[in-house]
C-alpha cells in the first residue's frame, strides 16, 4: 500500500528563556530596553534541529527521559506553542490530548461539561450532539450526568474527561501521558479505545514512560534525548535502545556490572505504587515505594540503605536513612514508602546508597540513579488557587482557624 | 483534507478570520459557561453586582443632580442612569475581557484553539446585566412619563458600539498583561477616571463649553464619550452631537482594529509566558 504523508518536520527548535521569562513586569522590559547590558537571562533549547516525518496510520510512541523534550514536541505539533526555528507540515485535523478535562468548570453538570470540552477540544455542537450518548456510555456516569462535576469523584472526573476526548474522530491524535491518573480498569478501557482508533487508519503520537504500552499500541518509535533525536524506527528497536541506555523509571545491572562492594550489590532499583506495580510517575496524593533488590555476600552485616532526593535543577532536597536488621548471606528486597504530600509536582532523581551506619561505610553510593516524575489532578485540590505552586516539596498542612474577637 | 504549515520563520501579519469562525461553537459555549457559572453563584453575589453600580448611580445623581444642581433635558436620575447602564457593560466587559487570558491559562497550556475567542466571548454575558438595567430605565420612562425620541432604533447601533469599544480595550489589556502583569491594576483605574471624564452624570456638552477647541477634541479621544452621548440623544432626544463626536466612533474603531492585530501577534507566545 502506498503511504502518504501525514507530518512532516524538518529542523524545528525550540528556545525557552529561563529566568527572565516567568518575570513579565513592565518594568523589567523597558530596564532592557534602556540599558544595553544583558539581563542574567539563560537560553535552554527544548528542542534541538528535529526532523521527522511520519506516514498515515503510524501509531508512534515518543519515549526519553524525563525533560528529553517529549511534551515541547507535543504542544509544538498540536499549535500550543511555536517553534523557534523549523517547519512543520501536517496534513489532517490535529486533536491533541495533553490533559484530560481541559476547561471543565465544577458548576457545571456533567452534561454541560460534555459540550464546553468538546469544543474546545474542536467539535462543534452538532458533532458532540450526536457523541453525546457514545460519550457518557464509555465514561459510565450515567447517573450523575445533571450533577455539577464539582461532586464528582476524581475518578469518575477522569473518566468523563477521557470519554469526550476518546470520542473525537480526528486524523492525527497527540496524546500525552493522561493515562496515568484514573484506574487500571480504566486504563485498559483507554488503551482498547486508542488501539480501536490506530485500526481505523488514524495517525497516532503517543507519549508514555510505560513501556509495555508503547510496546503493543505503536509501530515506530521516536528516542529524545536533550533535545534531540537519537534514534528513529521500528517500536521495538526504539524500545531496545531506551531501556539500554536511557531508562531512568528502574535500573537493572548486568551480573557482573552490579555496583557495590565484597558485602552487598545491587541488583535492581525500581519505583512502585501502593499495590506493588512499577510506576514511573506518582500521583501527588498517592504514596509510592521505591523498591531495590540487592544481594548479600556476608552473614551477620548490616547495610542500610539510603535515599537522596534531587530536584531536576539539581537541588539537594532531603536524604533518607533508613534502619535494617543484621543480615544473612541472600537475595532481598526492601521497599521505601515515600507518603503521599510530600513530594511537589515535578521530576525528582533519586540516588540510592548502602551504607553501614556504625563504622560509616559507604559500601555503594548510585547518584541520581533513577527518577520520578509526580503529577497533578488539579481538579482535587483543597483551595481555590489554580496556578503553579513552587517549592521542592509540598507537604499538605492542616490550620486551625477559630474566631477569636 | 485540512493542511496546517507551521513555519518558525513566516508569520501571518492578518488575524485569521477564518479559523475565528470555524470556532463559532466554542464562543457560544464559552459565552454560555460564564453564563451559567454567573447564575450558579449565590444570589448574594448577584446581588453584589448590582448594588455596586446602583450605588455609583445615586451618588453621581446626588452630587450631580443635587449639589451641582446640573440641568439635563429629562430628570438627572434618568439621565444617568442611561449613561451608567451602558457605561457599566462597557467597564464589566472590559475587565473579564482584560483578564480573560490569565484566568484560562490552564486551558491555554494544554489544548489550541484561536486565543481570540477567550476575550471575545466575554461581551455576551454582560448584555444580561444591560438587559436588566435598561429594564430599570424603561420603567423610571414610564413613571416619569418620558416618550422616546423618534432616533431610538438607533438605540441598538450606540450598544454594539459600546460593545466593540468594550472589547477593544478588553483585547488590548488581555494580550498585554500576558507579557506585564502590571496591566491588570490599570483596569480599576481605566474604570475610575472614566466615570468622570464620560458625560455619564453631566451633558458632554458642559465639559466642551469649558474647554478650548483643541481641548473638547481631546475629551472625544475617549470612545465612551461618543457611546454614551450617543446612546442618550438616541434614548431621550434634543440636541444632535456635534462633529467632535466622530472622533469618538473613530477612536473606537481604531482601538478594535489595533487592538485585533496586536493579539494576533502575541497570540501564539501566550502559551509560553503564562
Amino acid at each position: 500500500m502506498n503511504k502518504e504523508l501525514a507530518i512532516r518536520v524538518e529542523g524545528l527548535s525550540k528556545k525557552y528563556t529561563i529566568g527572565k521569562q516567568k518575570d513579565g513586569s513592565l518594568r523589567s522590559s523597558l530596564g532592557n530596553l534602556f540599558s544595553l547590558k544583558n539581563s542574567n537571562s539563560e537560553n535552554f533549547w527544548a528542542l534541538k534541529d528535529v526532523s521527522f516525518e511520519i506516514q498515515k496510520g503510524d501509531v508512534v510512541g515518543i519515549i526519553g527521559k524525563n525533560g528529553a523534550g517529549k511534551s515541547t514536541l507535543l504542544k509544538i505539533l498540536s499549535q500550543i506553542t511555536k517553534p523557534t526555528k523549523g517547519r512543520i507540515e501536517i496534513y489532517g485535523r490535529v486533536a491533541s490530548l495533553l490533559e484530560v478535562g481541559t476547561g471543565f468548570h465544577p458548576e457545571l453538570t456533567g452534561r454541560e461539561n460534555i459540550y464546553l470540552n468538546g469544543t474546545i477540544l474542536g467539535m462543534t455542537r452538532k458533532e458532540v450532539k450526536t457523541k453525546f450518548d457514545e460519550i457518557v456510555a464509555f465514561s459510565g456516569v450515567e447517573k450523575f450526568i445533571d450533577t455539577p462535576v464539582k461532586h464528582y469523584s476524581s475518578g469518575m472526573y477522569v473518566r468523563l474527561a477521557f470519554a469526550v476526548a476518546a470520542n473525537l474522530e480526528p486524523e492525527i491524535l497527540v496524546i500525552d501521558e493522561v493515562l496515568a491518573v484514573g484506574d487500571g480498569e480504566f486504563q485498559k478501557k483507554c488503551l482498547g479505545k486508542m488501539q480501536d482508533i490506530a485500526n481505523h487508519g488514524r495517525t497516532v503520537l503517543f507519549v508514555s514512560h510505560d513501556i509495555e504500552t508503547i510496546t503493543t499500541l505503536c509501530s515506530k518509535g521516536i528516542l529524545l534525548d536533550k533535545g534531540t533525536i537519537k534514534e528513529i524506527g521500528e517500536i521495538q528497536n526504539i524500545v531496545r535502545t531506551y531501556t539500554d541506555h536511557y531508562q531512568d523509571s528502574f535500573k537493572i545491572w548486568e551480573h557482573d556490572k552490579r555496583p557495590g562492594d565484597n558485602i552487598i550489590k545491587l541488583n535492581k532499583v525500581f519505583i512502585v505504587d501502593s499495590e506493588q506495580n512499577q510506576i514511573y510517575q506518582a500521583n501527588i496524593d498517592q504514596k509510592f515505594g521505591i523498591c531495590v533488590e540487592y544481594e548479600v555476600l556476608e552473614d551477620d552485616v548490616k547495610p542500610a540503605p539510603n535515599y537522596h532526593f534531587f530536584t531536576n535543577t539539581n537541588t539537594y532536597c532531603f536524604v533518607a536513612i533508613l534502619d535494617t536488621e543484621i543480615l544473612s548471606k541472600g537475595i532481598y528486597r526492601a521497599i521505601t514508602w515515600v507518603p503521599p504530600h510530600l513530594l511537589n509536582n515535578q521530576d525528582y532523581r533519586i540516588g540510592v546508597a548502602f551504607t553501614t551506619q556504625k563504622n560509616v561505610h559507604i559500601h555503594l553510593y548510585e547518584k541520581e540513579i533513577i527518577s520520578i516524575k509526580i503529577i497533578e489532578n488539579k481538579s482535587i485540590r483543597k483551595h481555590e488557587y489554580g496556578g503553579a505552586i513552587p517549592g521542592t516539596v509540598r507537604p499538605d498542612l492542616k490550620s486551625e482557624i477559630k474566631k477569636i474577637n | 483534507m485540512q493542511t496546517k504549515i507551521i513555519d518558525a520563520e513566516s508569520s501571518r501579519i492578518i488575524p485569521n478570520f477564518k479559523e475565528l469562525y470555524r470556532y463559532r461553537d466554542l464562543f457560544l459555549t464559552l459565552s454560555w459557561r460564564d453564563f451559567r457559572v454567573r447564575y450558579a453563584q449565590t444570589s448574594i453575589g448577584l446581588l453584589w453586582a448590582f448594588l455596586q453600580p446602583v450605588i455609583t448611580l445615586l451618588i453621581l445623581s446626588l452630587v450631580f443632580g443635587r449639589f451641582v444642581g446640573v440641568k439635563t433635558l429629562v430628570p438627572h436620575l434618568l439621565f444617568t442612569i442611561a449613561g451608567m447602564s451602558i457605561w457599566t457593560y462597557f467597564s464589566y466587559v472590559m475587565a473579564n475581557s482584560g483578564n480573560s487570558i490569565i484566568a484560562s491559562q490552564e486551558m491555554i497550556k494544554k489544548i489550541y484553539f484561536p486565543r481570540l475567542i477567550i476575550p471575545l466571548s466575554k461581551a455576551v454575558v454582560g448584555l444580561i446585566d444591560l438587559g436588566i438595567t435598561l429594564l430599570i430605565l424603561i420603567i423610571l420612562m414610564i413613571y416619569y412619563g418620558i416618550v422616546p425620541s423618534s432616533h431610538v432604533w438607533l438605540a441598538p447601533f450606540f450598544i454594539l458600539v459600546g460593545m466593540i469599544a468594550a472589547l477593544g480595550a478588553g483585547i488590548w489589556l488581555s494580550a498585554l498583561t500576558v507579557r506585564y502583569r502590571d496591566f491588570q491594576h490599570v483596569v480599576p483605574f481605566i474604570v475610575q477616571i472614566g466615570l468622570y471624564i464620560t458625560p455619564i452624570a453631566y451633558p458632554a456638552e458642559f465639559a466642551t463649553r469649558q474647554l478650548p477647541k483643541w481641548a473638547a477634541a481631546l475629551y472625544y479621544l475617549n470612545p465612551m464619550a461618543g457611546v454614551v452621548q450617543g446612546f442618550r440623544w438616541s434614548l431621550f432626544g434634543g440636541e444632535a452631537p456635534g462633529n467632535l463626536f466622530w472622533v469618538s466612533l473613530v477612536m473606537v474603531l481604531i482601538l478594535f482594529i489595533s487592538g485585533l492585530f496586536y493579539f494576533h501577534k502575541v497570540e501564539d507566545d501566550m502559551a509560553d509566558y503564562v
